[in-house]
């Protein structure tokens, strides 16, 4: 802890300087390091952060999350589209008209036909959303079971004449719209094969194209030559005339080459070791924002001693959030996290059940201390002092620190307690699989976009916990029918009244936070880093920095 | 002759065939090692996770998937990567090598030659303070771990002296190929060869002066200075070239070890897209057919640097060609 805090002072005191305001600058080459690379590029197959980011200048969605930054930049808005449409027949259908005359980077016009032929691929190629996500399309469940004989002819309907899509669905999606815009659902030529393109781009009709692309090594982009900007706010025209990635540095050396302008942009997050020289000496070159990620300890409310409510409980009492935000990198990059949505996240209401002086019956605004007295009063009702007790952690990093900070904890409770600390490669989905019986684990996640289903329902709903399954992304098993009514009911109020919605996930947020199924621990923030000859960098919610937005000479 | 390289062939296939189904084996043997949940993408449908499970063949008995793997690495080599299906493995180590290789012989050169005027040195000057310097200092080499030389020449060379008049011409961490850019390719590799030779010239001048040192007690060696022959053409005539026995044993095992992918550290700190951090890559993503790629072709290196090492024994050592 005393190595961190003095690295933290040059944050504290140079925050992120905005660049003075520029003519844009097009063309030249933007290099960007990455330390590993981001596997298969199919737009509809790929479940990666980078990826994502990678592609969100190439590829494009009817639907899109804003490409510009600020309180209104939470609902999406049209793209290939021209309009988002209102649910009709009480969600069951959506109604989009296709904008004319924009082609894919190959020079082909997209039509209505490719339209329909990405969403069958979504299930054909085995698009890792195609439950989740696009289910509730008529004829979908048909498509999971066979998806090489999938049509959807019942669930999408076009009308080559007004040049119209309509989607209809078995069953209202109050998400369905986000799911419209999400980058599985890109819009790819009707010939694209029904596979994981795997390193080969297939052509997109955003400003830029992948025209080289090794794993290992690097990746190439290229302006298409056949976009056009239809709308400033959905898909920007891009500034740079090329953009070169290279795969393989550490991010120690990553900060290096941008210190020294040997590359412009590195995606990980500066190192914990280098915030202190950043921040001291290129505060004007770094930039911090806050995506939907915080990370949590989730309790296996089916293991002992986390079966039972009041230890569950004592342990989001006696968990020092503060020490938790110092691993994280101290104040300047991470904060405390009391509840389980993150801030940013429709339905999100600041309050903290467990701190000092705070209930679940009567919530604080925000942490201020842990509550060690309370927490032992709790463990000793609960007879489960003495237990053993193992942390399941991803191994480097933070989480080492975090998962021994959580077991001094226990400790102190007075359990036996111990860390088992695993391949990150593995860690997510071991943890998942109730077969390996974990009692608790840390874990951090990331909405794919602004939602509070996506953190409430996703990882407590009885419906998200699979028994054996690694894919059961409700890690603590828990599940409550009056809180899944409760969370059902706030989604559904999402067609006809979003404050309403709103207002009942906070509630389900709080109800959540009552039954304490995870420790919330902190939330954390990006901390990326330009260099010198970089402008024009606009963050979004839902697309982190945008590529095609930034300026180099 | 046939027969003891057919046994040699014999000996290879057994040690290829033992490492790649232990590798196996311990892959699947891992809790929460099935690729299955990976592939198909966090929250997937059972239906998606059953459709990835059947295109890799997951729902097959492991000594099918064992055989298939094979298959696809050695015959067809068309194995894919489980976490890019794009990544052809066997391709992507062909493109490796020859960063790897650069690295590994640059460092070898170094090694050796340092090395052996080290060593010899230190033996003709055994007990002076030449002597006790250059063997502590081949400790010092020996004990310093090689990601962290490489963290601190990066540090010194790239980071706070990199505007200096003494490092400015170093370049950004990263390979040049040699086709492409010789000296381009000299310069990114001079830093990491030193630091990758450090080590093994620790090792290699210490082992050497040793052999010369218990050498020198030799009677053949007694012979030669009763000749009359001069000190050092007895040190360098006779004692050297018997003393690299050891050293060309040592050596070949080394390089062939290096090459093979065991400079993954250096490659890592330096950015180099070598063998050894494609490994770092495989084992970091658990990546089973590169780790079975890497680890195949590990293990050829080192069974083909034994078969290598015992023909230059031959060359070297009269004795041991008497003993045939």
């Amino acid at each position: 802890m005393k190595r961190v805090l003095p690295l933290l002072c040059g944050f504290m005191l140079a925050p992120a300087a905005a660049h003075a305001v520029e003519a844009p600058q097009k063309g030249g080459t933007l290099r960007i390091l990455v330390s590993s690379a981001v596997g298969t590029l199919d737009p509809q197959i790929s479940y990666v952060g980078l990826t994502k980011f990678f592609e969100t200048p190439v590829y494009d969605t009817l639907l899109t999350y804003p490409k510009f930054a600020g309180p209104g930049a939470q609902p999406v808005i049209p793209n290939l589209a021209v309009n988002v449409p209102l649910p009709e027949d009480n969600g069951l259908t959506y109604r989009l008209t296709l904008r004319n005359g924009i082609h894919f980077s190959n020079g082909q016009l997209l039509t209505l036909a490719d339209v329909v032929a990405s969403f069958r691929r979504i299930f054909a190629a085995g698009s890792p959303t195609a439950g989740p996500y696009y289910s509730a399309i008529k004829g979908a469940d048909a498509c999971l079971k066979d998806p090489a004989h999938c049509t959807l002819a019942e669930g999408i309907e076009t009308d080559v004449a007004t040049n119209t899509i309509t989607f209809h669905l078995s069953r209202p999606d109050p998400e369905f719209l986000e799911h419209l815009a999400w980058f599985h659902a890109s819009i790819l030529p009707a010939n694209t094969p029904a596979h994981d393109m795997g390193n080969t781009a297939p052509p997109g009709t955003g400003p830029y194209q992948i025209t080289d692309y090794n794993p290992t090594t690097h990746m190439r982009f290229e302006r298409n030559p056949y976009f056009h900007e239809w709308s400033h706010d959905a898909q920007p025209a891009g500034f740079p005339d090329h953009m070169e990635v290279t795969f393989g540095l550490e991010p120690e050396s990553a900060v290096t080459a941008v210190e020294n302008d040997q590359a412009d942009l590195m995606y990980e997050n500066v190192p914990l070791d280098r915030l202190g020289e950043v921040g001291s000496k290129y505060a004007d070159q770094v930039h911090i924002f806050t995506p939907l990620l915080y990370y949590y300890a989730t309790l296996n409310v089916n293991e002992p001693p986390f079966t039972s409510l009041k230890v569950r409980q004592a342990l989001n009492y006696a968990v020092n959030r503060h020490a938790m935000v110092i691993y994280d990198g101290g104040s300047a990059v991470a904060y405390p996290q009391c509840q389980l949505l993150p801030e940013g996240t429709p339905g999100y209401e600041r309050f903290c059940a467990y701190t000092a002086g705070a209930s679940p019956q009567n919530p604080a605004p925000e942490w201020v201390k842990p509550d060690m007295e309370k927490a032992r009063q709790l463990v000793q009702e609960s007879g489960t002092k003495g237990m053993r007790v193992t942390i399941v952690t991803p191994s480097g990093g933070k989480s080492d620190n975090t998962a021994l900070e959580l077991r001094s904890v226990l400790e102190n409770l007075g359990y036996k307690a111990s860390v088992h600390s695993i391949s990150p490669a593995v860690h997510f989905t071991f943890v998942q699989n109730s077969d390996n019986h974990v009692q608790i684990s840390i874990s951090g996640w990331n909405a794919d976009y602004p939602s509070a289903a996506s953190f409430l329902d996703t990882l407590f709903a009885c419906s998200n916990f699979h028994l054996h399954s690694d894919n059961s992304p409700n890690m603590s098993g828990f599940c409550d029918p009056r809180i899944d009514d409760m969370m059902h009911h706030a989604a559904q109020l999402t067609l006809t009244d979003r404050a309403a919605s709103n207002a009942m996930w906070a509630q389900a947020d709080k109800a959540l936070m009552a039954q304490a199924p995870a420790v919330p621990l902190v939330q954390t923030k990006r901390v990326v880093l330009v260099s010198k000859r970089t402008r024009n960098v606009i963050i979004t919610l839902n697309d982190e920095i945008l590529l095609s937005q930034l300026q180099v000479p | 002759m046939l027969m003891a390289a057919l046994r040699r062939l014999g000996q290879t296939v057994f040690v290829l065939f033992g490492i790649s189904a232990l590798v196996f084996a311990v892959f699947f043997a891992t809790p929460g090692a099935d690729p299955t949940a990976r592939i198909a993408g966090k929250n997937a449908s059972p239906q998606t996770m059953q459709k990835v499970r059947q295109e890799y063949g997951f729902d097959r008995p492991l000594p099918v998937q064992y055989a298939i793997m094979m298959k696809k690495l050695f015959i067809t080599q068309d194995l894919a990567s489980y976490a890019d299906r794009g990544e052809l493995v066997v391709p992507e180590i062909t493109r490796a090598a020859p960063v790897t290789v650069s690295l590994v012989c640059g460092a070898a050169v170094i090694w050796v030659v340092f090395s052996i005027a080290m060593g010899t040195l230190a033996a003709a000057l055994k007990g002076t303070w030449v002597d006790r310097t250059l063997m502590m200092l081949g400790l010092v080499g020996i004990s310093i771990p090689v990601f962290w030389l490489g963290q601190v020449a990066n540090l010194i060379t790239q980071n706070r002296y990199h505007d200096t008049w003494l490092f400015s011409w170093v370049p950004a961490l990263g390979y040049v190929p040699l086709t492409q850019n010789p000296w381009g390719w000299f310069k990114a590799l001079i830093i990491p060869w030193v630091v990758l030779a450090v080590l093994f010239i620790g090792v290699y001048s210490r082992v050497l002066r040793a052999d010369l040192v218990a050498l020198s007690g030799e009677d053949f060696i007694r012979t030669a200075r009763a000749k009359g022959l001069s000190p050092s053409r007895i040190l360098i005539r006779h004692g050297l070239r018997t003393a690299m026995v050891t050293f060309v044993s040592l050596f070949g095992m080394d390089f062939a070890q290096l090459v093979g992918g065991g400079a993954l550290l250096t490659e890592v700190v330096f950015g180099l897209p070598g063998v050894g951090r494609l490994t770092y890559q495989a084992l970091t993503n658990l990546d089973l057919p590169l780790i079975m790629a890497t680890v195949m072709y590990s293990a050829v290196f080192v069974v083909l640097a034994n078969a290598a090492v015992d023909m230059i024994y031959l060359l070297l050592d009269p004795r041991v060609r008497d003993a045939r």
